[in-house]
């Protein structure tokens, strides 16, 4: 964010508070055996933290990129949206990096051969000369390595909608909604690496949430917040919520004592995530419906002294995603080895955000003191921000 | 009569008492080693094995099937005789001396629930089996397979399995504390479990008493020599197949 030419007090704290809140509940998600994953996002709803994620990367990559093309062009803006895709990339290979140290670490001090034949499978070992290229390609996505991939291939369509949603938000919408819509219907997915396997995440699925997430943030940055239609769909989305809360809870229920009736599990499992079920979707824009009514831009809480931790690891989200990946892998570890006992889950999710929110704030100060001493040099209006950062 | 109502009670008494000291001496069960304990919650719930029983009652020989990885093939353990099939076919047939139960071994390393189930026609149907023990997971979760499709995998096996007649057993991932902190076993474990809730289909949980096993450090391989780990393996294949048994006792006393 360019916030040295605007107040800060005008950046929509509500995108980097959720982004945050979405961050930490990613953490708690990829660490297995956690009792902290039933208070995440996942527990309230058929949605989770990845629309979140998804859809406010949209959102502000339309204000930024789309400030940036009003400003400067589309070859500029096109050109920062590249280069925010090679940060991912080069953040993503990064991750790759330590998942090799962590999967060489494991197999080197293996012992228990019940597992050696299996484990072999990890194709990583058995062709490691072609997984590296595969990884190097967005092919090859070992576990949490999946989303980051999504990620930059909806950076390199973007500049695409940023120039459709220039002429008329349908011009965006209509294509992306067919094609989410076809693979719906049809089931199309992406292949990955091994032969077989699928995109965790199905970038064809995927685009139309950080595209309506785009569109949003264009109508609220031209001040045409779309408040016919929250208003119109505030009641279902109420019904919505709640409707999906109950069920949600029914099934975390009957996940601990089998007795409990687990409403619709029969007609509404497996919630496709890979595709991005409708059923995810509609919960996931019920959520927001109810946030955007209830929580205004100004709301007081989002410039408090508690929420400020998670204010800050939403305005840095790359970094604390990448550090949220590495602090879950290290956090499992460490149940594993050690102890998983309550006390143990307990520490190492407190520690984990405690770390987050730690880094988020050092980032924040150097960027502040990186900025300081430069700001009355600099023309009025140039861009020294990293984009949406 | 009255006067010999009461030395009937005594009488009864002891025949009762020689009847059930034969009932408990007659079949002898297999008893399980004391290793194998495992909390009572993690087989608690019990399931019911209509074919089976059905066959055994009208006396014909009844063949089960164990389909799955290596775990089923037993390779950790060096030899298919010592894998929980092998171990399984000898504790029915000391447990069920009337019966004829043979127990086949259709365990093929790093297979997904996908090749398993490709597997059917020739490696289950052809044999036609009374029940089918599906060991599957671990080999997905491995290779991240979606976890949708491997639930619809699964689903679509049972449903064939149901189809003709055959009874199923499922048989969750191993556990090991190094494949955890590598492998997210959680959300494949969570789609078995589920789909077998909604099949009404019993699923032994293999991981849970591993993992059991291992906080115990009942079975330790650290500890042990290279060359002494396959015997370790094949007495957690043993119990796996004392587990199986159990749950087939009780549904078919």
């Amino acid at each position: 964010m360019p916030s040295h030419t605007q107040p800060a007090a005008s950046r929509d704290l509500r995108l980097d508070f959720f982004r945050g809140v979405a961050l930490i509940c990613i953490f708690i998600d990829h660490i297995p055996e956690n009792y902290l994953n039933y208070f995440t996002l996942s527990a309230i709803g058929f949605s989770d933290a990845a629309e979140v994620f998804i859809f406010i990367s949209g959102f502000t990559a339309s204000l930024v990129y789309g400030r940036a093309m009003a400003a400067r062009g589309v070859l500029i803006a096109t050109v920062q949206v590249m280069r925010r895709a090679w940060q991912l990339y080069v953040a993503h290979i990064f991750l790759f990096v330590i998942f090799i140290a962590e999967v060489s670490y494991t197999v080197k001090t293996f012992n228990n051969p019940m597992y050696n034949e299996e484990m072999g499978v990890g194709d990583f070992l058995e062709h490691p000369h072609i997984a590296v290229i595969q990884a190097l390609i967005l092919q090859f996505q070992p576990t949490y390595l999946d989303i980051l991939p999504l990620y930059i291939v909806l950076l390199l369509i973007f500049p695409l909608v940023l120039v459709a949603m220039e002429r008329s938000r349908w011009l965006a919408l209509a294509p992306s909604l067919i094609v989410y819509l076809g693979v719906q219907y049809f089931g199309t997915n992406v292949p990955a690496y091994p032969l077989g396997s699928v995109w965790t995440f199905n970038p064809l699925a995927w685009q139309f949430l950080f595209v309506l997430g785009a569109v949003l943030g264009q109508t609220e940055a031209r001040r045409r917040g779309p408040t016919t239609i929250l208003r119109i769909a505030y009641l279902p989305a109420i019904g919505i919520a709640i409707a999906a809360l109950a069920i949600r809870l029914s099934w975390a229920f009957h996940g601990l004592h089998e007795s409990f009736p687990a409403l619709f599990l029969r007609q509404l499992w497996p919630v496709d995530k890979s595709n991005l079920a409708p059923i995810r979707l509609i919960s996931f824009f019920a959520l927001f419906v109810l946030v955007a009514r209830w929580v205004p831009p100004q709301a007081s809480f989002l410039r408090s002294a508690w929420t400020r931790p998670v204010v800050l690891c939403g305005s840095h989200s790359l970094e604390i995603f990448c550090l949220s990946i590495l602090l879950s892998a290290l956090a499992h570890f460490l149940m594993s080895e050690i102890a998983s006992g309550f006390t143990m889950q307990l520490a190492v999710n407190v520690l984990g955000i405690a770390a987050m929110c730690l880094t988020a704030a050092m980032l924040d100060w150097y960027r502040e003191v990186q900025r300081a001493p430069l700001r009355p040099a600099l023309p009025a209006g140039s861009q020294r921000g990293e984009g949406e950062d | 009569m009255g006067g010999r109502r009461y030395p009937a009670g005594p009488v009864v008494l002891a025949l009762a008492g020689i009847l059930t000291a034969m009932l408990a001496a007659a079949p002898a069960l297999a008893a399980e080693p004391d290793e194998c304990a495992t909390p009572p919650e993690l087989m608690e719930a019990g399931t019911q094995l209509p074919n089976l029983a059905a066959r055994l009652r009208a006396h014909q020989p009844a063949k089960i099937v164990a389909i799955g990885g290596a775990s089923t093939i037993g390779l950790a353990a060096g030899s298919p005789d010592r894998s929980y099939p092998h171990q399984l076919d000898q504790i029915l047939s000391h447990d069920y001396p009337q019966a004829s139960i043979t127990v086949v071994n259709k365990g093929v390393p790093r297979q997904s629930a996908r090749q398993n189930l490709d597997r059917f026609p020739t490696d289950v149907f052809a044999e036609d089996p009374v029940l089918v023990v599906w060991e599957t997971g671990i080999n997905d979760a491995v290779r991240g397979t979606d976890v949708d499709d491997f639930a619809e995998t699964l689903q679509t096996g049972i449903d064939q399995l149901k189809n003709r007649a055959i009874d199923i057993i499922m048989v969750d991932m191993q556990f090991s504390r190094s494949a955890t902190a590598l492998i997210n076993f959680e959300a494949y474990l969570k789609a078995l479990h589920r789909v077998g809730d909604l099949a009404e289909v019993y699923v032994l949980p293999r991981f849970a008493m591993m993992h059991y096993w291992s906080e115990q450090k009942v079975f330790n391989f650290d500890e042990v020599a290279p060359e002494d780990r396959a015997k370790l393996a094949a007495r957690v294949y043993n119990c796996i197949a004392y587990k199986l048994a159990q749950v087939i006792r009780r549904a078919v006393p």
